[in-house]
């Protein structure tokens, strides 16, 4: 990155940011098959890999385990220093010994999701059937189909209950899920900067990256080889994606309409040059099949699916903390307010705050005081409460 | 706000009731009801600092302003709504009270009295809008939208259809008995709805 941005946030998934070292040091992910796993849409695998890391101590109580689910482009590596890249996990800047996530408190767990590229099984995998990549082949999957393969993980690790489950974006819907779907296997559910379903608008910017990707000469039907690899089309698409996780003032600020260089035959503005950088290391690290099957699981993910929303959240069990962020426009705050007000109306404890920060949807990743401070404060006093109290606070269905 | 007023309102909400606290600040008092009185209840709160104490005692809270908290609620959801010290800064007070009676069964509402005789010889000698203990700051720099007295609230209660079903008052040093309106700094009503037909 250019110098003149060192002083300014980011994040740590897409640039190193200057001075950042991980208290954990070097941290490793494991990759586990596991056996046996049907997809909603009745796709047979006979086995699954899952790529997870394990931070902090599980205690003896089994009381202290949070399942961090990552976004669009995430993985499994959330803290620490990754070895092989020399990067501090995605969300170094939360997680970690007296972060707002405390490994010396919580049992970390997260894992890569199901159709991505980070060691969890994807359309990268090879089929055993064919001896080759998936490719195009792979069965579409959902958010449930995720959420239900971290409980078959966490069967796996002999870890009944989680005390939380934290995610943001598309993290926040498996956060979701996991609270409709596991109504017993957590205790509290925090969704960040998400909603219940895409709308239009979000949707449709999904939609100019994959087109972005499958019309890349190199796209060749999603049986591309690295020789011949679209990636040009999934430069674009990221490029597209990274403008929605700014905010206006954001780049504003960030670039303004300086130039890249003063140079007559370079005059590049920066906020292009930036998103060149964005779009051709993303194309380094990530797949463009599984940029396909993620924003599309992203885009097909509707919590209530057409049912009333008394109904499915009827079933719910756990105590939320819904955050936004007042500058993000990609999942505006009303999304947010919206799903709140569905959960208070079904009875359930949720507390909302919208965090007033200026950097859009990435505000979640950067390096973020005041979000650090919600977190860490509503997981220690949810923790303080200790088991299940019904009769102390607004929990369960009794506020009908 | 004298202490007596929070333990007023303690007294007042039986054990066990739903209450939804608004503009419940750090949370201290909620956590008090929650304690003493094993309430289930939440708060609703605008300022993110004092959201996340809330957080910090285990609290459920809304960030948001008073009508956005009292919107997010379905009908007859609690017991109690409190509008602790707050409803002189409210906008529409007449719409917001409407809400809360749709929201809660019973409302609790305090305010600073503007009646009280320090401030009406302040307005008769000085000719100016008074600055006193319990108003301190001056009219430039509060909050304070309205200025009531303990009879405008029971004018704007008889107005509303709504019933004074117990009231105490205070001074900064204890509790008020007589001419509430000339003597009281503040005042705390429970109040129930007539039963009139939800608009």
């Amino acid at each position: 990155m250019a110098s003149n941005q060192a002083n300014l946030p980011g994040d740590l998934q897409d640039q190193l940011v200057a001075g950042h070292q991980s208290p954990l040091g070097v941290t490793q992910t494991t990759t586990v098959a596991l056996p046996g796993f049907i997809t909603q849409s009745g796709f047979k695998f006979e086995a699954v890999e899952v790529n997870y890391q394990t931070l902090g101590t599980l205690a003896p109580a089994r009381d202290n385990a949070i399942l961090i689910c990552h976004g669009l482009s995430g993985n499994a590596h959330v803290a620490g220093t990754n070895a092989q890249t020399g990067r501090p996990g995605w969300w170094d800047f939360h997680v970690g010994p007296g972060k707002a996530i405390d490994t010396d408190k919580f049992f970390v767990i997260a894992t890569n999701a199901l159709g991505g590229c980070n060691g969890t099984t994807g359309p990268g995998s090879i089929n055993p059937h064919t001896g080759s990549p998936f490719g195009a082949d792979f069965p579409r999957v959902t958010i449930g189909d995720m959420v239900q393969l971290q409980a078959k993980l966490l069967d796996h690790l002999g870890i009944e209950t989680l005390f939380a489950v934290v995610g943001a974006s598309m993290g926040g819907m498996q956060a979701l899920a996991w609270a409709v779907d596991f109504p017993g296997r957590l205790r509290v559910c925090v969704p960040i900067a998400t909603c219940t379903a895409h709308n239009a608008m979000q949707i449709a910017f999904n939609e100019i990256g994959r087109c972005a990707i499958v019309t890349d000469p190199d796209w060749n039907g999603g049986n591309y080889s690295e020789a011949r690899f679209p990636a040009h089309g999934l430069a674009v698409a990221r490029m597209v994606g990274h403008v929605t996780y700014l905010s206006e003032l954001a780049m504003a600020r960030k670039f303004g309409r300086r130039r890249q260089s003063e140079a007559a035959d370079a005059r590049q503005f920066s906020i292009e040059s930036y998103l060149h950088h964005q779009g051709n290391s993303f194309v380094k690290r990530f797949d463009p099949n599984s940029y396909l099957c993620l924003t599309r699981a992203i885009d097909e993910f509707d919590l209530f699916e057409g049912a009333a929303a008394e109904e499915i959240l009827g079933r719910v069990r756990a105590r939320f903390l819904v955050i936004s962020f007042t500058s993000d426009w990609l999942y505006p705050p009303a999304q947010s307010r919206e799903l709140v007000r569905l959960l208070k109306r079904a009875g359930l404890a949720a507390s909302y705050i919208n965090l007033d920060s200026e950097y859009g949807h990435d505000s979640f990743l950067i390096e973020n005081p005041p979000f650090a401070d919600v977190l860490r404060h509503f997981l220690n006093g949810e923790h303080g409460l200790k088991a299940p109290k019904p009769a102390t606070l607004a929990g369960g269905g009794n506020l009908k | 706000m004298n202490p007596g007023v929070y333990e007023t309102v303690e007294q007042w909400i039986p054990p066990k009731s739903r209450v939804l606290d608004l503009g419940t600040g750090d949370g201290a008092f909620l956590e008090r009801l929650i304690r003493t009185r094993q309430i289930s209840g939440e708060g609703v709160e605008k300022d993110a600092a004092l959201v996340t104490r809330c957080m910090e005692r285990g609290l459920v809270v809304h960030q948001g302003d008073i009508s956005d908290g009292l919107d997010q609620h379905a009908d007859g959801a609690f017991d109690f709504v409190l509008l602790l010290g707050t409803f002189q800064e409210l906008v529409q007070p007449a719409e917001i009270v409407h809400e809360a009676f749709r929201v809660g069964r019973q409302v609790i509402i305090s305010f600073s009295n503007f009646g009280h005789y320090r401030v009406r010889l302040q307005l008769l000698f000085r000719g100016r809008t008074p600055v006193t203990p319990s108003l301190p700051a001056p009219w430039f720099r509060t909050r304070n939208l309205h200025f009531l007295s303990v009879a405008d609230f029971e004018w704007f209660c008889r107005d509303s259809g709504i019933r004074e079903i117990r009231r105490a008052f205070f001074n900064r040093k204890s509790a008020v008995h007589y001419f509430p309106n000339l003597r009281a700094e503040t005042a705390v009503c429970l109040l129930s709805s007539n039963g009139q037909p939800k608009a």
